[in-house]
Order: structure tokens, then sequence, then C-alpha cells
């Protein structure tokens, strides 16, 4: 177990390296200098030139990413904001705290959601109950987030006035863009519980249970979901990852100061520190979920070996 | 209101802190929040009602005004600063030998008066004595050289050091007399000591800079001698200022404790968040949004022209504008009354000069009126009565893409073909400034100074064509950049003004753009709030802000 979690980390090295220069390669090659739109037509030949030189922009691409790896190796930082100035590890770091708390928060609710409507639609086929858990789930997979999340601030911020509208502060500040995101992935999940379940409820060695006399509900939660969870495990994991691109219109919409909303505003004025910073961060996030996901098939069936 | 604390938060916090357990453990929202949201309201009611009980005599002040913005600021260094989120906040903190009151009329601040020599070469300040900075340092003459040598020096290379590019020499004529000589006649100069980046900082933040080059003046250095000192700058989350108790202005200190500004770019969310009274003022609002607030009773909306200028340029390097016809033509062809009403939701007017009212020496003239059949009469007189196709290159807003829109569906009446690109504002920038294969495009331009030459130079003067500047168009015209040098170079006031309005007429009459309309600016506040003005530049003065 510790060689195959060793050998999974050793094995992200190379893979992070070459995301470091497809994401520089990606920010550099993208129209549209930092310095330019910053200050727009506002700003003059001379001074655009003395704040080119000052980036390094005039230097080749491999010695401008030769100095963005020895940053980064060497003194351990992603540097400063073009846009505003701000140290990017210390701000990455500190919005981090901001967006995992909403991807967690999200994905709770996604998977309470989404495995309990997808277990009770498997189980209970063709009822009216699978009706309205299909029905609402393909209307939550049509409806952007972005006007969902507005729809919710509408009717229980503005009309109800139980929430506030967004912003960040108290743990009732999260209630609503963590509902918000985890909407969608919930819809994604359900699917996949139930086609999952059934599929394993057609297996052989649930027909011998059931043929044993055993218990419906023995059936389904000892011999049924141990193996009818571990895709829906890969896929929650993956949309975990995932959670981060929803997280970006989310936290948008909240004014949420998570990582999701820094990369619009980076993105948007070519801030390549932090974008860089973030890809290389999200990528590493993914990686390191997925490795996870592996480790957790362990845990919901033990004859799952790792070599 | 009060239900959703019994009913709904302690199962949902319940299953929070359960959750959180399992969590990475971050709590830093939970820690970070305490002056903002809903305790942030409460604060401020609690504050109402003191002030009730116990300052019945004074004049209404303290609270938390809170004030949502639509980005996140870039600076606190007025000399680095190009955008009007950052100046907004600035303008609570720092204060310059100038400024433009709400009808853009230039007032002393730091300066007592001042005085062009006769050439218009030099403006000498004489400047206001007893005045303190946050740091409790003088303001004096020295004070002034220092920030102005600092920010032109263009080695320290700040955004706004070619503003002030002009400046040959700053001297110190005794302690509270300062000269500025500029290399060329420039009558504007004083238009630009009253700009927003020409605030004064703390001659000891300077120094600091100058010891240590990597002291962040961007985020530490907003030491100035206005109303407010900084308190905190968090990313995405807040900038708040307070009080300042030793400002030199006793009629004009601020009546407010202190100021938040919260960041909020999705600009429904503001809107929402002025409607459930967790902010008080917003700034700016969509025109769709304008009209509903507009008729709600415990709101009140802001109007005022703007300064800044939307027009379709024209690369006159592509044939088919050299014919004056065509270019008056396609002016004639676009109903600019339709546009404001369609597009902006009636809060604009229509454009009758290169520049905005606001603008100090603006003169407009009589408008090209909405004519379709003489239109195509001018289209025909240039022989293309068959018309031509023509790519018109947009920003990918909403906004720009609805006017580049309009303008396509108009111009299709005088058989001219036009196909809309839409791009992401730094790639139509990169477009332009290569200056290739240009054709028509949808520009917005506001004069920083607010004043007619650098409304004007930057987008119709020979020498300011890509990558320098604005001239995208690469519109040259001789007789225009003497008149340029000749009003900039006239002491004299009213002469100047009149060659800025000669300049204008001749710039409307060729038709160097199809000139559209100058959109309003808007801000909405509660009732409550009392004191506050923009400036057409867009910033919010909060300098005054009452709460009662």
């Amino acid at each position: 177990m510790l060689h195959f979690v060793l050998r999974r980390l050793i094995g992200m090295v190379p893979i992070l390296f070459i995301i470091t220069i497809i994401s520089f390669l990606f920010v550099h090659l993208t129209p549209g200098d930092p310095i330019r739109i910053m200050y727009g037509a506002e700003i003059d030949q001379e001074t655009y030139q003395t704040l080119y030189e000052r980036e390094g922009f005039n230097d080749p691409l491999p010695v401008q990413y030769g100095r963005y790896m020895v940053d980064m190796l060497v003194h351990g930082d992603f540097g400063q904001s073009y846009r505003t100035r701000a140290d990017v590890s210390e701000e990455v770091v500190r919005r981090f705290g901001y967006t995992a708390i909403l991807t967690v928060l999200s994905m709770f609710w996604a998977i309470l959601i989404g495995v309990t409507v997808g277990i009770v639609s498997a189980t209970k086929r063709n009822s009216i109950w699978d009706r309205i858990g299909m029905i609402s789930t393909i209307s939550a997979l049509s409806i952007p987030e972005f006007w969902f999340g507005l729809m919710l601030m509408q009717i229980f911020a503005v009309q109800l006035g139980w929430f506030p509208t967004s912003g960040s502060g108290t743990w009732i500040h999260l209630l609503l863009p963590s509902i918000t995101l985890g909407f969608g992935v919930a819809a994604t999940i359900v699917r996949f519980t139930r086609s999952s379940v059934l599929e394993v409820m057609r297996e052989d060695y649930v027909r011998t249970a059931r043929a044993k006399g055993q218990k419906e509900r023995v059936v389904i939660w000892s011999h049924v979901l141990r193996n009818a969870l571990i895709p829906v495990v890969t896929m929650a994991g993956l949309q975990f990852g995932f959670l981060i691109g929803g997280a970006v219109v989310v936290e948008q919409v909240f004014a949420w100061p998570g990582l999701g909303s820094y990369l619009i505003d980076s993105i948007l004025s070519r801030d390549y520190p932090v974008i860089q910073a973030l890809i290389l961060l999200f990528s590493l996030q993914f990686l390191i979920i997925n490795l996870i996901v592996d480790i957790s098939y362990g845990f919901l069936n033990p004859q799952i070996r790792y070599d | 209101m009060k239900i959703w604390k019994k009913h709904l938060v302690l199962p949902a916090m319940a299953s929070i802190l359960v959750l959180s357990a399992c969590g990475d453990g971050s709590d830093e929202p939970a820690d970070s929040g305490e002056d903002t949201g809903q305790n942030g309201e409460t604060e401020q009611q609690d504050e109402a009602e003191d002030e009730g009980e116990e300052e019945a005599a004074q004049t209404e002040t303290g609270g938390d005004l809170r004030v949502g913005i639509e980005a996140e600021p870039t600076s606190m260094d007025p000399h680095n600063t190009t955008d009007g989120n950052s100046a907004t906040i600035q303008s609570t903190m720092m204060e310059g030998l100038l400024r433009f009151d709400e009808n853009m009329e230039i007032v002393p601040v730091l300066a007592e008066d001042y005085e062009f020599s006769d050439d218009a070469t030099e403006i000498t300040f004489t400047l206001r004595e007893g005045v303190t900075f946050h740091d409790g340092t003088e303001f004096n003459a020295e004070t002034v050289k220092e920030n102005l040598d600092f920010v032109r020096d263009t080695d320290n290379g700040l955004a706004r050091s070619s503003f002030f590019s002009f400046i040959e020499d700053v001297t110190v004529d005794d302690d509270y007399q300062v000269t500025i000589v500029s290399d060329e006649p420039n009558s504007a100069m004083a238009s630009y000591m009253a700009h927003s980046s020409a605030a004064m900082k703390s001659v000891e933040e300077i120094s600091k800079k100058l010891e240590d080059e990597d002291y962040n003046l961007d985020r530490e250095g907003a030491v100035g001698t206005g109303p407010f000192q900084f308190v905190e700058w968090r990313d995405s989350e807040h900038v708040v200022v307070e009080k300042f108790d030793d400002y030199w202005n006793a009629d004009e200190e601020a009546r407010v404790d202190s100021i938040t500004f919260l960041p909020v770019q999705e600009a429904s969310t503001r809107v929402n968040m002025l409607r459930t009274g967790e902010v008080d003022v917003i700034t700016p609002i969509p025109t769709l949004n304008a009209a509903e607030l507009e008729n709600e009773e415990d709101l009140d909306l802001y109007t005022g022209s703007s300064t800044d200028v939307y027009y379709v340029g024209m690369n006159f390097e592509n044939d088919n504008y050299d014919d004056i016809n065509v270019r008056k033509a396609m002016n004639h062809a676009i109903d600019k009354d339709g546009l404001i009403a369609q597009v902006l939701d009636g809060y604009g007017q229509v454009a009758d000069s290169a520049i905005a009212p606001p603008v100090y020496g603006y003169a407009g003239q009589s408008v090209y009126e909405y004519d379709l059949d003489y239109a195509r009469e001018l289209m025909a007189e240039a022989g293309l009565e068959d018309g031509f196709e023509a790519t018109i290159w947009t920003r990918n807003s909403t906004e720009f893409v609805s006017v580049a829109e309009y303008v396509e569906i108009q111009l299709a009446e005088i058989n001219i073909d036009v196909s809309v690109e839409a791009y992401e504002s730094g790639t139509l920038f990169d477009m332009l400034d290569a200056g290739e294969d240009t054709d028509l495009w949808i520009g917005r331009w506001s004069p920083g100074t607010g004043e007619a030459d650098y409304g004007l130079r930057p987008n119709f003067a020979s020498d300011r064509v890509p990558p320098n500047f604005n001239n995208s168009g690469f519109y040259i015209n001789e007789e225009l950049d003497a008149m340029f040098d000749d009003a900039l170079s006239t002491p004299d006031e009213d002469e100047a003004m009149a060659v800025y309005a000669d300049i204008q007429e001749m710039i409307y009459d060729d038709a160097p753009w199809v000139f559209l309309h100058i959109p309003d600016a808007l801000i909405a506040k509660g009732t409550n709030i009392h004191g506050i003005y923009v400036l057409p530049s867009g910033a919010v003065n909060l300098n005054l802000a009452e709460i009662h």
C-alpha cells in the first residue's frame, strides 16, 4: 500500500513538470499582454516599454520559463500578482481555504442527495419515486449554475431574508453557494448511482443472496452497495476536481473570495504568475483526488489489492 | 426575518460542524468575517440607535458605510492606478493640490491658489499650511517635489509616469510655494494636477520604497492627508478605511467612522445586496437594473453624464472610408436615440462631439440626424450605392456586443454588410495595436484628466497612431495637429477654449468616427445615505457621507 502511494506520488513529478511547461506556454501565447490590458489606451509607448521590460517580457520565452521555475523551486514562491502586487503564494494559500470549504460542503450535499435519491430510484425502479427522481435530475442538469444561484439568492436572500446575498464571513454565507455548486453534481451522482445499483442488482451473487432468503435490506446494504459504490466513488472523485470549474461561476455570483474568482480575474487581466500558480495547483489537486479515489477502493472492497 | 435563526440555522450549523470536523479544518472564513455581512448590518443598526440617544445635539455622525464596488482595486498607490475603483477608494485617503468637483470644475485642496506664467510653461502653487499626513509628517513644498519627481521617473515603472512626462522640473520656491515647469507651453497643467493620480503621498512612504526596492507601495503605502486613513485590504473581501481624527479641514471632516468597500463583480448580486441592506451604496449599476431601482421606495438612483464616449472607429488605411461622404453617410444611418433607448434603457445621450459635456473644453456640435434617404444619397455620391462588406471588432462584453449588433443592423440599410467579431478585450487591444486588418471597431474613450487635450489628442493626433496610444484608425490631419499645439500653448483660458471648440468642430465635421453615445454614470444608494456624489469620471466621492 505504502509502496503504491509512493510510486504514484513520484509518478506525479513528471506530469506536473509537463503541466508547468504547458501552462507557461498557454498563458504567454494567449493574445493580450498584462500591461496593455491593465493600462489600456491610457498608456504611452515609453511607459509601456519600461513596464514590459520590468516584468522581463523582453527575454526569450525559455529564459522567462527558467526564471519562473527557479523562483518556484529554489525560492518557493510564485512571485507577485501583476495586477494587485499581492504575493501570489500567500494569496493562493489564503483563498484555498475558502474554496476547499466551499467544495467540500458542496460535495457533501451532492453525495447526500445524489446517493440517497439514486438508491431510492434504483430499488424502487419505475415507481413514482423513480420518475420524480429522474425528472428532477434531468432538470437539475439542464439548469445553469449561474441562473440557479441567482434564483436561490432572489428567493432566500432578497425575498425571505433568511441568508445574506453574498460575501463571506459566517457559516451562513456558505449555504447558498454550496447548495448551488452541489446541485449539478448531485444530479450526476443520482444517475450514476441508479444505473450502477441496477447493474449490480442483476449480478449472480445478488440473486444467490436473495435465493438464500436474506432480507432485501441486507442484500442492498451489504451486497449491492459495496460493489455499486465503487464507480460512484470514482465519478464523485472526478466531479470533485471539476467542482473547481463550477466554483469559478458560483464564487463570481456570490462574491466568495476563493480560487475560482481569483482565476477568472487573473485570466481576464492576463496575470501570468497567478494563472500559472492556479493551473499547477488545480492539476496537483486533481492528481491527489485521483490517488485518494484509488486508495478508497480498497476500503470499499477489501478484495481490491494494490501491487 | 428572524425565523431562520431558530428553524434553519441550528440544523444547518450542526451538519456543517460535523462536516468541518472531517474536512480540511480550515476555519479561516469563519474567523475572518466578523465585521462583514449580517454582522456588519447589525453593527450599523446598533450604532444608529446609539446615536439617536446620545448625539441629538450634534450633526449626525458615525457608522460604517458599506460600498459595493464593481471589482477588486488594483492598487492603493495613486501614482500606479488607472482604474476607477481604486481611485474611488484612494480619494477617501489621498488628496492632491487640486481636485475636480461634481461639475468637473477645478477647486483647490492642498493648494490655496495657483497661477500660470504668461507663456503657460510654469504653474506656481501656494500651498496650505498646517496639513499633516496620517503618519504625522508635515505637508509642504518639499513633499510636492518628492512626489512629482518620484512619479515621473520612468525607472520607478509607475503606470502614471507618462501622465506627468510634461514636467521638466519642479522647483521649491519656499516652504509653501512650489513651481512646476513644463518643457512646452501647457495650459492643461492644472487639470493634470487635479486628477486623482496627482494625489500626494507621505514622503516617508516614498523613501521606504527608495531604500528598499521590495517595499510594496501598491498595498501598504496609502498614507495621505485625506479625511480617512487606511486600515486593511483583504483581496476579494474588503478594503477598510477609518476616520482620521487630525484631518486639517474642520469643515469637511468625515461624518462616518469608517467605510468598507466590498468588491462584488456580478452586477445582479450588487443590486441584491443593496436591496437587502447589506451595502449602502453600489457603483456602478447596469442600466437594466437602474429602471427598476428607480421605482423602489427606500433606494435612490443617481444619474448624470459620464465622460465616456462610445464610437465606431474606422481605419483610414482602408479605401472605403477615404471619401468623407461615406463617413457622413454612416453617421446619418444610425439612429442614436434608438440605440440609447434599446441598448442603454434610456440612460445616455447622443454624442455631439468627440468628448462628453463634462469634459473641460467641450463644445457641442449639431448632431448627424438619423436620415436614411440622405445617407443613401451620400453613399451614391461616393459611388458606393451598392455598399461594401465590413468587419466590426468589439469587446465581448454584452454591452459592447449589443452596440455592435445595433450598428450592424443599421448600416445594412445603406448596404454596408457588417459582420460583428467579438474579442476578449486583451485580444482586441493587441489587434488594434498591430494596426493590420483593422476595419471598424467599437471604441470607448474617457479622458483621465477630464480636459479636452487628453480627450482628443490621443485619438486624433498624427503621432498617436498604434502602437503609441489610441489613434487606431491612423487618422492623419496636419491642420488638426497644429491646432492641438496652439491650444496647449495658450495660457489664456478663453482663447484656449475657442481653439478647442474649433478643433471639435473640425473633427465632428470630418467624421473620423461614427459618433454614438455618452452613457450616464449610474450609482444607487439607500435613502438613509446622504452627502455623496458621483464624478463624471464614474468615481464616487464618499468623503462627506452620512448615515441617518
